[in-house]
């Protein structure tokens, strides 16, 4: 039913523009941006709406560009580079005011962004940044995932900081965002085994695909070779949420610290349960605003740096118990 | 009259749906443009000249942008000539604008106007001089005339369309020969995602990555589009001579060549390929035309030619009609299907080629889901699943048919998960609408 309203809202729309503002009264004077009966329209083409969280970033987009008298155009590009390319492209042709993206694939991105950069389009990124040479993206907004990184080292430290014990990793490293991840991780278990105190040991570090069968399996393996495992540290919300699948198999809930990240509803109800002890979690709805405001404030004329960096909260059992999304 | 359209609905009845497509989305997609160039500048020149009084100043402020650069210059000499002070250019960002007004302020100089392109003219820098810039008095923005046209309809989106389908085209024409003939190619999808891995691979390993010779990537192509024949080879070869049905040959080779694909790519996309390699992709050395686009007409033509004026065009059609009576009437059936195979294999991997050009880089998630829009094209096109019918340029209004829906929904802020669902029924709908029309005037 959403459909033919929403062509037929268009329609009457451009029927409504285009008798209405005939006159070209909108040339001089201070005219207000609504004499034109044009909105400006920002483009979004995000990674994928299957994933809750980008869908978070897309909806609070809309949201706030809304209030500031944007319009939106939010599409997925289902991880797909060449599909992305063609949403950009369709931007440009549109006349964009600006291009938010969160790339499939930083490096092939690269032509396309500079394709926006010849436009005179701005572009930002948000969650993926792209680092590569020779584009110009006004800022990048992502997750503090170093930091994120530090945070989880803390909450395993702080179970098993006094006893001490073997650890596994559930990487995913194709993304950069986990490297950074397990870097700030590692960082505060080095410290910790520095400082002199019982060690912990990071024995493994498998891939799990960021996905919960993948890091099922990895788990799996890693309890086989290594029985002792105390704690186990999974880069993202299914890959922990795997992760318990495999510990409650193996019969040994409750003696394996499993500590995630994200913060995915289905994380948080983990938590509330007890199965995963903390997740330092990501704000992808702070996202969405902060792109709007730089937007704004680069439309502004105001300066901006080249990096935002959004930083993640640990969220406990307690923060699950208080947490009044979780039934 | 009748008789005429009797048999012209038959044959171009999803060309009429493709108008109507077209003529809806102009509709929808009508829109407030304005000048821009050397036409908007002389505009807001006149418009300046009419409001001004004598020793106004005028800030002109563009972004950095080929059409906007044409803008600004054409605007000074036309200020010039009529002997109006301009106080500055600024060519960039809303940053730029900013400080070059903060700049103007201390030296006390005073701005009765501000020039702009209508993308400049948007800038919140200008929302509120009064307040943001208070002793600036009150300038007025002043930008290009506003007028009607829809976004679908300019010639800019027009090529993009034919741009972004021309991958999907090229493969659909070896699709449409598979289908003629009676079988059908699941494995186009891998093998565009392994001919560009393939000949961004060539390219990096072997043709001195960055610093290729024109002849080093024409040959990387060519080898990365022979491997994808080969594969095609085979597998007809498997259907023909082993007697395999082409879904489990092509949805096995299409397992194949992905994990081929990955493995070359190592998981991630290989982008040291030297700049030039978009040529194809990209450029235009054609009227305009992106070459990309001057590749498929021909290839189509070529294709069309092939089928309705060629033995072997109507060999396909015979084999895909009736394989027993064709191989009774003495012809080659092993030989055409291989033919169209490998035929199909060489196109998909001149597609990954294309997309590699595009794209600047290859990597094995290309192609994902394309053997599906391949198919559809075909199908949309007019051409039969049970073999023995079809024409290329059904397939060619077929792709853009799937095209134009893609991009009039994107130009209409139709969301991606909607799109997918229209996408489907509207597929579902051309090929029902063509069947009903079909069966009613050739009855």
């Amino acid at each position: 039913m959403t459909i033919p309203i929403r062509i037929l809202t268009v329609t009457l729309c451009s029927l409504a523009v285009s008798v209405g503002c005939q006159s070209r009264d909108n040339l001089g004077g201070n005219r207000t941006k609504t004499a034109t009966g044009k909105k400006e329209v920002i483009g979004v083409s995000l990674l994928t709406l299957d994933n809750p969280f980008f869908k978070i970033i897309g909806d609070n987009i809309t949201a706030s560009a809304a209030q500031h008298g944007y319009e939106t155009n939010v599409v997925s590009a289902d991880k797909d580079v060449a599909k992305q390319g063609n949403q950009v492209k369709d931007f440009i042709v549109k006349g964009v005011s600006a291009i938010v993206l969160s790339p499939c694939d930083p490096k092939a991105i690269v032509p396309i962004i500079q394709e926006a950069n010849a436009a005179g389009i701005p572009v930002f990124t948000v969650d993926i940044p792209c680092d590569q040479p020779g584009v110009k993206i006004v800022t990048q907004i992502a997750t503090d995932n170093y930091g994120g990184g530090r945070e989880a080292g803390n909450a395993m430290v702080e179970v098993l900081g006094a006893s001490g014990g073997e650890i596994a990793v559930l990487h995913f490293k194709q993304a950069q965002s986990c490297l950074l991840r397990v870097r700030g991780f590692r960082e505060v278990i080095d410290a910790h085994n520095q400082s002199g105190k019982p060690k912990l040991e990071v024995v493994t570090e498998l891939e799990s695909g960021g996905a919960k069968d993948v890091g099922y399996k990895a788990t799996e393996d890693a309890l086989q070779a290594h029985p002792n495992i105390r704690g186990i540290f999974a880069i993202n919300d299914p890959s922990a949420l795997g992760a318990v699948a495999a510990v409650e198999k193996a019969n040994k809930s409750g003696q394996i610290t499993i500590i995630g990240f994200d913060g995915m509803p289905e994380g948080k109800q983990a938590i509330k349960e007890g199965t995963i002890y903390a997740d330092p979690i990501q704000f992808p709805d702070k996202m969405g605003i902060q792109i709007v405001d730089a937007i704004l404030r680069h439309s502004r004329g105001e300066s901006l740096p080249p990096e935002l960096l959004i930083p993640t909260k640990l969220y406990r059992r307690t923060d699950a118990l208080n947490d009044p999304d979780l039934k | 009259m009748n008789l005429v359209l009797r048999r012209l609905i038959p044959e171009y009845g999803m060309f009429l749906v493709l108008l109507l497509l077209c003529a809806f989305f102009s509709f929808v997609t009508y829109s407030e443009q304005s000048s821009t160039g050397e036409a908007g500048a002389d505009q807001v020149a006149s418009e300046i000249a009419r409001q001004a009084k004598p020793a106004d100043n005028v800030l002109i402020v563009t972004r950095r942008q080929t059409d906007d650069i044409r803008f600004a210059d054409k605007l000074q000499r036309n200020l010039a000539s009529r002997e109006m002070q301009v106080a500055g250019v600024v060519q960039g960002e809303p940053q730029d604008a900013r400080v070059a007004m903060e700049r103007l302020l201390q030296e006390n100089q005073k701005i009765d106007f501000v020039a702009c392109s209508q993308a400049s003219a948007d800038w919140r820098v200008f929302a509120n001089i009064p307040v943001d810039f208070p002793n600036f008095g009150n300038p007025r923005v002043v930008q290009p005339y506003v007028y009607y046209w829809p976004n679908f309809l300019k010639f800019d989106n027009l090529l993009n369309i034919s741009n972004q389908i021309s991958v999907i085209a090229v493969v659909a024409i070896g699709m449409t020969m598979v289908i003629v003939s009676g079988g059908i190619d699941l494995s186009v999808g891998s093998l565009i995602a392994l001919s560009a891995v393939l000949s961004a691979r060539i390219i990096r390993d072997f043709a001195g990555a960055t610093d290729a010779t024109t002849t080093g990537m024409t040959l990387a192509c060519i080898i990365a589009i022979l491997c994808c024949g080969a594969i095609g080879a085979f597998s007809a070869c498997m259907i023909t001579y082993f007697g395999i049905p082409p879904f489990i040959v092509t949805l096995a080779m299409m397992l194949v060549g992905s994990g081929f694909a990955y493995m070359l790519s190592e998981g991630q996309s290989i982008a040291a390929m030297p700049d030039t390699f978009v040529w194809l992709g990209r450029d235009a050395s054609l009227f305009g035309l992106p070459n990309a686009v001057v590749l498929m007409v021909a290839l189509y033509a070529l294709a069309h030619l092939v089928m309705s004026r060629m033995t072997l065009g109507r060999y396909l059609y015979a084999v895909g009609g009736n394989r027993e009576a064709a191989r009774l009437s003495g012809v080659p059936v092993e030989r055409v299907i291989v033919f169209a195979y490998v035929v199909c294999g060489l196109l998909a991997g001149l597609g990954g080629v294309v997309l590699a050009s595009q794209l600047k880089s290859g990597s094995a998630t290309y192609g994902n889901m394309y053997e599906l829009y391949v198919i559809a094209a075909v199908v949309v096109g007019g051409t039969s699943l049970s073999g023995g019918e079809g024409k290329m340029p059904g397939t060619l209004i077929g792709a853009f048919t799937i095209a134009v829906i893609q991009n009039g929904m994107n130009l209409t802020n139709v969301e991606s998960y909607t799109q997918k669902v229209v996408l489907g029924f509207v597929i579902l709908g051309a090929v029902l609408l063509d069947q009903i029309r079909g069966r009613r005037y050739s009855a």
